[in-house]
Order: structure tokens, then C-alpha cells, then sequence
């Protein structure tokens, strides 16, 4: 049988207690895709930024936020912190700076592979920063994620 | 003897750079702990107003709800014939439930944002029409603060205008806009004009009302922020719809301005690209899903 397909946008979850096709574009943007291998059910989020920082709405365009909800909501299927796995990817810096305080990126990558480990789910892979865009397949059912990179997008 | 020399020389110099970085890195120590001490301020405040924000739900969503149970019981005693009195009872109740009504779409619009449950529908909007109905529906309360309506369609396009959008959201958007410029303006006009250039749709709502300080206009996009927040504030609501507009056009890529003088008036510009066929795609058809052989699996 077929599989649902999602587009993720930027700011935006999705888990679903469906196997599901999970797809996003992300650039300087960090997405989590975490599954439960037990269950084979899995969700995504995307965020733009690590952190709120308390202006406007507290929703999961921020990292911080966006990984909270991620997981409660997995956890809100039935699954538990212990058979959770995560991967990461984007981050890319595709406006080339050397100032700190923009390298959004690097910001956002640090951020999801500290707040899993502080969690305590495995990362058990990634495909992280680097100058180019990527488009990612998840596939929340075996948690296979498919990657190819496109030329600087967002 | 000469040897010792140069090694004081260089000696000094090292440790000039090392008080040098000592003293950067203190720099941006202060810098980092000034911030950390901004959103602390910010969490504290938020968890106040979140406790603020409580009692006045309870009395914008209790409150009209008592009135409309009453109002209603009180049509039915009404006796025969008196359609003066039904008339003025089903006006209020239509107020009562119209503000209930638009405080809850901002509320449930609020909650889908912060859940991260945000998806786009793209159609074809006929931007003139959209305005026009929410122009409509918040004509009875722009009677009552005696506040009349100027449309005005700038640009070529003097007719129909098609523009790639999310409907609903651009509905919201403008309709908590229209509500500011009345809650906040009396006797007077409210301006909407609208203009599509380069792919770019822009409105603007302009009125004539009291105005925002330029410290205020800082922080009005901020979540239950309201300029006025005393308990016996003539104007409700509860500061949710700026902030709604600013995370809704976030995701649009949109933009929103202010310009605004104490006294004088404030007008809103909202400017939103056209989402492109491609964005469409996106969302819809499965072509996209195709695997090729160079895809890295992880």
C-alpha cells in the first residue's frame, strides 16, 4: 500500500502513528528525524533558529521548542525516550560569513545534537553543514532517510 | 645579555596579546550575559502574562457567553408584536458572538502555530473579494464607533485580481488588522488599499486613531502584549492578533511594517510574494518523490 506523503514546512511537526513519507527542504534550517524502531512509527520537525528567544509566538520555527514538541509528541503515540533514535541534518551555511552571531547554521546543528544528548537519544547518524542545500526522504516506518543536495536553497 | 633582552621584548608582547584576548573574550562574556539576562526578563514577564492572559480569557469568553444565555432568554419573554425590543436584544447578541466568535479563531490560530500543525493551501485568491468580505463583516462595528470604510485599488489591475495565496490565513491576517484599526480609531475613516508589483501583493490598513509610540512598536508583535493593559481597559482582546499576524506572514514569507505617530494614526503594511507553482508542488503531487541512484540513504 501506498504510503501518506507529507511536505514539512519550515516551522512546522509532523508525526503521524501512520508509516508516513516525510519530505523537506532545508538549508541553513536543522531538521530532527526521530523514530521508534519498535513501533516503526517516526516524526519530523524543522526549525530556523536554536532558540526563542520570548518575542511573538512560542512556536517550533525555534529549536529548542521545535525538538520538545517533537519528542512529547512521539511520546504521545505511545512511544518511549529509550527506543528513540534521531538523525540530523541540514544546517548549511549558504550565506558564507565569519561572524559568529550568524552562523545560523552551525548554531542549529549544535543545538539538536546537544539538547538529544542531554535527552539522551542516540543520534545514530547525520548529514550536517557543508555550503549546500538538501532535499530529505524520511521513511518513518524504517526510519531510512534518503539525501540529496540542491544548489542553495533557503 | 642580548639574548635576555630580546626574550623580555617578547615576553611583553605575548603577554599583551594574552591580556588582549583575556580581555575580548571578557567582552563577549558581558555581551552573552546581558542577553541571557534579557530572556530571563522575557521568560518572567511571559509567565505573568500567561497568568494574566487566563483571567482574560475568562472574562472575554465567560462574560459574552452570560450575556448571550440572557439576552436570548430575555427574546423569548418578549411579548408578541414587539419587534423593537427583539431587534435591539438580537443586535447584541450578535456582537456578543461575533467578537466571541473572531477571539476564538485567533485562539485556535495561535494554538496550530505554537503545535507546529501549519500547512499550506494555495489557490487562486481574488485578493478585491477577500477584502471586501472582511470589510463586510466587520461593518457593524465600525457603525457603531462611526467609522466608515475607503477601499481604494491602486495599480493597473482595477478589476479582478488573482493572487497565489493561502486564503484563510490572508483572511485572518487582514481581519485582525481591520479590527485593530477599529478598536483604536473613532469618527473618522479607515483606508484599505491594496497593490500587486513584482509578484508582490501589498496592503495597507491605515487609521486615523490614537497611535503607537516608537517604544511600543517594538513590542507589539510580542504574544498577550497589550499597550493598555489595565483591568478596566476600554478596548479588549488580549494581544494575540499582532503576534498571530507576524508568525502567519512568517510563514507566508510576508513582512509586516508599521507606521505609526502618537496622536496622529498607525497604518499596517503587509507585503506577501506569490507562492510560485513550485511551492505548490511541494505539497501536492507525489512526482516529487522519485529516488534516484544518486541519493545518499542514512
Amino acid at each position: 500500500m501506498e504510503k501518506p506523503k507529507q511536505f514539512l514546512y519550515p516551522g512546522a511537526i509532523f508525526v503521524s502513528p501512520e508509516p508516513s513519507i516525510i519530505t523537506t527542504i532545508l538549508g541553513s534550517c536543522v531538521a530532527v528525524c526521530l523514530f521508534d524502531p519498535i513501533l516503526q512509527i517516526g516524526g519530523m520537525n524543522h526549525y530556523l533558529l536554536p532558540l526563542w528567544n520570548g518575542q511573538g509566538l512560542a512556536s517550533p520555527r525555534y529549536g529548542n521548542i521545535a525538538i520538545e514538541k517533537l519528542i512529547s509528541n512521539l511520546e504521545a503515540l505511545g512511544s518511549h525516550k529509550a527506543n528513540m533514535k534521531a538523525k540530523v541534518f541540514g544546517g548549511a551555511e549558504i550565506i558564507a560569513t565569519n561572524i559568529n552571531q550568524f552562523m545560523i547554521g552551525e548554531r542549529n546543528i549544535h543545538l539538536a545534537k546537544d539538547t538529544l544528548i542531554e535527552i539522551g537519544i542516540p543520534v545514530v547518524s547525520s548529514s550536517t553543514g557543508g555550503k549546500l542545500g538538501r532535499k530529505i526522504i524520511f521513511n518513518t516506518e524504517t526510519g531510512e532517510v534518503r539525501q540529496k543536495y540542491v544548489g542553495g536553497k533557503k | 645579555m642580548s639574548n635576555i633582552k630580546i626574550t623580555d621584548e617578547l615576553l611583553i608582547e605575548e603577554l599583551k596579546l594574552r591580556f588582549e584576548e583575556k580581555k575580548n573574550s571578557l567582552k563577549k562574556l558581558e555581551k552573552l550575559t546581558t542577553e541571557l539576562k534579557d530572556v530571563n526578563t522575557k521568560l518572567a514577564e511571559s509567565e505573568a502574562l500567561k497568568s494574566h492572559f487566563i483571567s482574560n480569557i475568562t472574562n472575554e469568553i465567560v462574560n459574552p457567553f452570560t450575556s448571550i444565555v440572557i439576552l436570548s432568554k430575555n427574546i423569548l419573554s418578549v411579548k408578541e408584536g414587539d419587534w423593537n425590543r427583539v431587534m435591539k436584544m438580537a443586535d447584541l447578541i450578535h456582537t456578543e458572538a461575533f467578537n466571541l466568535d473572531f477571539q476564538l479563531k485567533n485562539i485556535f490560530a495561535a494554538a496550530e502555530i505554537e503545535a507546529g500543525e501549519l500547512f499550506l493551501e494555495v489557490s487562486n485568491v481574488t485578493v478585491d473579494t477577500l477584502i471586501e468580505a472582511v470589510m463586510a463583516s466587520f461593518i457593524n462595528e465600525a457603525d457603531k464607533k462611526k467609522l466608515s470604510f475607503d477601499f481604494r485599488k491602486v495599480g493597473a489591475e482595477k478589476d479582478e485580481l488573482f493572487f497565489k495565496t493561502d486564503s484563510e490565513k490572508l483572511r485572518l491576517i487582514l481581519s485582525n488588522l481591520v479590527e485593530n484599526a477599529i478598536k483604536f480609531s473613532k469618527n473618522n475613516k479607515i483606508v484599505i488599499s491594496r497593490e500587486v508589483k513584482d509578484g508582490v501583493l501589498s496592503i495597507t490598513v491605515k487609521d486615523f486613531g490614537i497611535g503607537i509610540s516608537e517604544n511600543n512598536q517594538k513590542i507589539i508583535f510580542d504574544r498577550f502584549k497589550r499597550l493598555d493593559t489595565g483591568i478596566n481597559s476600554i478596548n479588549r482582546g488580549h494581544g494575540l492578533g499582532l503576534s498571530i499576524n507576524k508568525a502567519l506572514l512568517d510563514f507566508l514569507n510576508g513582512e509586516i511594517d508599521i507606521d505609526s505617530k502618537k496622536d496622529v494614526g498607525t497604518t499596517f503594511i503587509i507585503t506577501i510574494p506569490e507562492l510560485t507553482p513550485d511551492a505548490e508542488s511541494f505539497s501536492a503531487d507525489g512526482s516529487d518523490y522519485i529516488f534516484d541512484s544518486d541519493d545518499e540513504i542514512f
